[in-house]
């Protein structure tokens, strides 16, 4: 008898996320707005804004976005998670 | 329960079936041609003297002057591995084989047949033999099974039980993470020796620390995922060698006995008019050794040009003259043909292509490497909640 002939049972596998948020080096000044990421110097903060969400659950979101242009030319997005107290980037 | 089967220094025991004298004495796997001089796995003698599996060459025969150098054979080590594998799919385990030397299996459709889990264990060791010290673990998650499989004695099976498996983790040693040497050296200047103390730490400033491989080793540490092993599809069984009578590092000539092993593999009549998808083309080398290159294929096909002309540039990276060319067909394509349609229906030959490349990369890449974007809150202000990835494997 063949493997194909035998229809095997699939077992459940995990999704994964996509644009997960990926732990980020960050230095900001005292009121929170960032001056270098992964150790490049910030240029210019372009947007920033705030996301507070899932306040009713145990794992609330509450984050302040910032859409930052580093010194090389590359955008960036970054954000501190406050819940977390830890700074990540993510495509917003 | 998942179960982890684990030979532990593989390839080496696999290199040593042709010299058994030297399973008793220093010894080691030599390095690979072309790379970093570092030594692979070695014999309970050679680490009773201070050798270690990763050292340096030239610190280990400092350390062990007496230490025999063993030629790396992964003809032999696949072969060894593709019978063990075997045996344990001919007592029904559907195996999930992670790299030569460790195997995982899902327990829980068999445990019946041989009257609880310990018995089936058992049976799964039994299957494998003694010659191999084999040993079996059995958990919840699968990194605990192979913890459990890496500390259990040669033919012991060892089950951590749900509640356990933290408590049976914890004190461990931290090398059972799959880390790079210098993080595992920063983590031990920080004083985080065992798994606990790496379970105990806050992910986010792991992984702010040591980046995402960190993160990984902490999750593990905490016992890892719970993704059930996915049974092998048995590689097919279709084999041609052909032996020279005296050593041959001529290309030319190489060159024409491969044409003539794509030619008698290609006529043999199992192969029953499917397309080749992946090929192994081994080499026995003069030294004793032997060299092994797989080739998958973007289009599957049986035309004996396009074959040649795949694997024929493989040759020039044999490293030492050949005794014995063998090519081997690892996997076939599922139909026999294809029933031509007068009027196809628009984008069908790009889905067909499509998938076609799909069946490639999985091919090439294992189960589980490709995944759909699935779209599930489109609408949150949450990025990382718009999508999923979902493994896809049909």
């Amino acid at each position: 008898m063949t493997s194909e002939a035998v229809p095997r049972a699939r077992a459940a596998r995990p999704a994964g996320r996509v644009n997960e948020p990926r732990p980020a080096l960050v230095e900001a000044r005292f009121g929170g707005e960032p001056t270098h990421v992964n150790r490049q110097a910030v240029a210019l903060v372009r947007e920033e804004w705030r996301v507070v969400d899932r306040w009713w659950t145990e794992e609330p979101v509450s984050r302040r976005y910032f859409d930052v242009v580093l010194e090389s030319g590359q955008n960036a997005v970054v954000f501190h998670d406050d819940e977390r107290g830890r700074w990540f980037t993510q495509k917003a | 329960m998942i179960a982890c089967l684990n030979i532990p220094g593989f390839p080496l025991r696999a290199a040593l079936e042709a010299r058994p004298s030297l399973a008793l004495r220093p010894a080691a796997l030599a390095p690979v041609e072309g790379e970093e001089p570092l030594i692979g796995a070695v014999t309970a003698a050679a680490e009773a003297a201070g050798v270690r599996p990763g050292m340096r060459l030239g610190e280990a025969l400092a350390t062990c002057p007496s230490l025999v150098l063993v030629e790396q054979d992964p003809a032999r080590a696949e072969q060894a591995w593709e019978e063990i594998l075997r045996r344990l799919e001919d007592v029904g385990f559907a195996v999930e084989p992670a790299e030569p030397g460790c195997v995982y299996f899902e327990t829980s459709g068999i445990e019946r047949l041989y009257g609880g889990l310990e018995r089936a264990l058992q049976r799964a060791l039994a299957a494998v033999g003694t010659a191999w010290d084999a040993r079996v673990g059995a958990a919840t998650r699968r990194f605990a099974a192979l913890a459990a499989a890496s500390v259990a004695r040669p033919g012991q099976a060892l089950v951590v039980s749900d509640e356990r498996a933290d408590e049976f983790l914890a004190p461990l040693p931290l090398g059972l993470v799959p880390l790079e040497p210098s993080r595992q050296q920063e983590l031990r200047e920080l004083g985080v020796r065992r798994l606990g103390e790496l379970a105990g730490l806050p992910g986010a400033a792991v992984a702010e620390r040591l980046g995402p491989d960190g993160r990984r080793a902490w999750s593990l540490a905490r016992g890892g995922g719970k993704r059930r092993p996915r049974g092998r599809r048995p590689p097919a069984e279709l084999v041609e060698a052909l032996g020279f009578p005296e050593a041959i590092d001529n290309e030319l000539t190489l060159r024409r006995a491969l044409g003539a092993l794509v030619e008698t593999l290609l006529a043999r009549p199992e192969r029953a008019g499917r397309f080749a998808r992946k090929l192994a083309l081994t080499a026995r080398l003069v030294g004793g050794g032997s060299w092994r290159r797989t080739v998958t294929l973007r289009d599957p096909t049986v035309e004996p040009a396009r074959l040649r002309a795949a694997l024929g540039p493989k040759l020039a990276e044999l490293p030492a003259p050949v005794v014995e060319l063998r090519l081997e067909l690892v996997e076939l394509t599922e139909s026999t043909g294809r029933q031509l349609e007068l009027v196809r229906p628009e984008g069908s030959e790009l889905v067909e292509r499509l998938h076609d490349g799909l069946r490639q990369v999985r091919a090439a890449t294992g189960t589980g490497s490709v995944c759909t974007v699935v779209e599930v809150a489109p609408w949150s202000r949450i990025p990382e909640a718009r999508a999923l990835l979902v493994p896809r494997d049909e």
